[in-house]
């Protein structure tokens, strides 16, 4: 016998790839007005609202999938993603005090105040759950719940004192394409690039990174380095993505073990395949939120949390056993 | 590939864990560490393994001290297999073995053939070819032992370090497992072991640590006395036919 191949399938990812495609032009043509190939290319509804949110919805959905990836490989622990341990929260803080303070118009400004909170998030949570070289699954999940509650209340909290200027609570709890604009699609396209890039480059020692820390050490990761870089480039995606288009829920927690499931722990599949799943997944939740009740809208973030909490649910009973 | 410890000491916090330990183990010998609970054994073998820094002295390897590598360099040069193994994610143990060929490789580079060749040979020498496909929960204790000892093995390094390799082993591994130690390879070898008769068998030379310290350094029968058994571990021994038999 010989053990399947540890790289990434080129047919898989050019499947994929296709899939991906054939899913953003059917977001583009569906929903509070669909429209039919002939008429999509003279609508300035697609070139100014659909195009931009579909690309957004794209690079956010990839962003969100590759980082929990990466997240569940650097804490060691399966039920981590962005959303669970509270770093999307801490990115939107950022971002709700860049846009008090006036700095949308900066370009990066709101992007880089993400970021700060985020990484402050990121940080706190690895100094408190880290027992040894270890993180401790229920440490790990309540300290995520305690940084989530406290950095909404603090959100709630700025948005009564300054109502005209923030959207509504709904767009950072639940996350919304429904203001992507080209300003937003050319702020997340290298910031994704560049990230995902790294991610992608990283992947062997991320699966080493599994085998614990001085294992990974032994076998030639300098494991520090490693995580640092990793933590600050996947938590950049998550700033990004949070202060565009809000919390979204989940996602990097759903597709990466849904892609697990179907190709094994490695993450050489795992990263790529989740990027491109990751894209899909969101392209068809925010989909679904735009034509389920039209001309209304649903928060993309409840789609995804319909999903995403009972999968939660039943990998926290299904590693009962072990803690 | 010998070890050079030139006045070795690691403390944590207020507690002295190793102190001066000066000595050289040499190329291509198994030597045992042995030494009651919380002698040090483990924390020597993972200064050597480059895991802690000491606090004072160095360990030497090829001429260099060990805190002077790069991981993958000291990768290269230097297997640890651990006390207890940790897998939470469902790599085969084909795959898991494959992980010690990572020094090896470049980030974006895939396994070659003669990586494939490698680890089926470490895995045939421990006895693991048959559980390739096997994920870590279908695995015993001894099994998913095995599986580490074949990983640090396609590590191909010339020392191998191993902190209670055979102890999840049953009777008829354990000695296969120090066979293999012994005849396939000529690896520089620091084992943790705690039965003393399977050391006194299999083992060239004795690391015997008393509080810290280097009590003997040497041939290992020599140095499993029953005087010294005594002062290390508090227990009466004597010694017949080449057998420890201790006085219950």
């Amino acid at each position: 016998m010989t053990p399947h191949s540890q790289k990434a399938n080129p047919w898989v990812i050019l499947l994929l790839s296709i899939l991906l495609l054939v899913i953003m032009a059917g977001s583009c043509m569906l929903g509070a007005i669909d429209f039919s190939i002939s008429e999509i290319f003279h609508s300035p509804i697609f070139w100014q609202l659909r195009l931009p949110r579909v690309l957004m919805g794209a690079m956010v959905g990839a962003c969100l999938a590759v980082s929990g990836a990466a997240y569940q490989s650097i804490f060691r622990n399966p039920l981590t993603d962005p959303y669970v341990l509270g770093v999307s929260s801490g990115a939107s803080l950022g971002a709700a005090i860049a846009i008090l303070l006036g700095l949308e118009a900066l370009l990066w400004g709101v992007g880089a105040f993400a970021l700060a909170t985020a990484l402050l998030t990121v940080v706190l949570i690895y100094r408190i759950a880290s027992i040894g070289n270890r993180m401790h699954t229920t440490t790990l999940l309540l300290t995520g719940v305690c940084l989530t509650l406290l950095i909404s209340a603090v959100i709630s909290f700025l948005m009564v004192l300054n109502q005209e200027k923030m959207d509504s609570i709904i767009f950072w709890t639940m996350g919304s394409f429904g203001s992507a604009s080209w300003f937003d699609v050319g702020l997340m396209a290298p910031v994704a690039a560049v990230s995902m890039a790294v991610v992608i480059y990283y992947c062997r020692d991320l699966n080493l990174l599994l085998a614990g820390s001085e294992a990974a050490k032994s076998m030639g990761v300098e494991v520090e380095k490693v995580k640092r870089i990793l933590l600050l480039f996947t938590t950049l995606m998550v700033a990004f993505a949070v202060s565009s288009c809000g919390v979204i829920g989940f996602v990097g927690l759903i597709v990466p073990h849904a892609v697990r499931l179907v190709a094994g722990p490695d993450n050489r599949r795992v990263v790529p395949y989740s990027m491109l799943c990751g894209a899909i997944f969101v392209l068809i939740c925010d989909t679904l939120a735009r034509i389920v009740v039209r001309p209304s809208e649903l928060p993309i973030g409840s789609l995804t949390s319909m999903v995403g909490a009972p999968l939660f649910i039943y990998l926290l009973y299904k590693n009962k056993k072990q803690y | 590939m010998a070890i050079q410890l030139q006045n070795l000491g690691v403390a944590f916090g207020q507690r002295t864990i190793l102190e001066g330990l000066d000595l050289t183990f040499d190329e291509g010998r198994i030597t045992a560490v042995m030494g009651p609970n919380g002698c040090g054994k483990t924390t020597l073998l993972r200064c050597i393994g480059g895991l802690i820094l000491p606090q004072n002295g160095q360990v030497i390897i090829d001429g260099k001290p060990v805190g002077d590598y790069s991981a993958r360099e000291l990768a290269r040069k230097v297997a640890f297999v651990r006390q207890h193994p940790q897998t939470d994610f469902e790599f085969s143990a084909f795959e898991t073995v494959l992980m010690g060929r990572n020094p090896y490789q470049h980030r974006l580079q895939n396994e070659s053939q003669a990586d494939w060749d490698i680890v089926e040979e470490a895995m045939r020498q421990t006895g693991t070819w048959h559980l390739r496909l096997a994920k870590p929960h279908q695995m015993s204790g001894g099994e998913l032992q095995r599986v580490m000892i074949a990983r640090a093995l396609a590590q191909q390094t010339p020392i191998l370090l191993m902190d209670e390799p055979v102890s999840n082993l049953d009777i008829a591994h354990q000695i296969g497992i120090m066979h293999l130690l012994h005849s396939a390879t000529s690896k520089t070898t620091l084992i943790v072991i705690h039965d003393l008769n399977l050391a006194r068998a299999l083992c060239d030379n004795l690391l015997l640590l008393h509080e810290g310290k280097a009590l003997y350094h040497g041939p290992i029968a020599d140095g499993l006395t029953p005087d010294n058994i005594k002062r290390v571990y508090g227990v009466h021994a004597t010694i017949a036919d080449g057998h420890i038999v201790f006085d219950y």
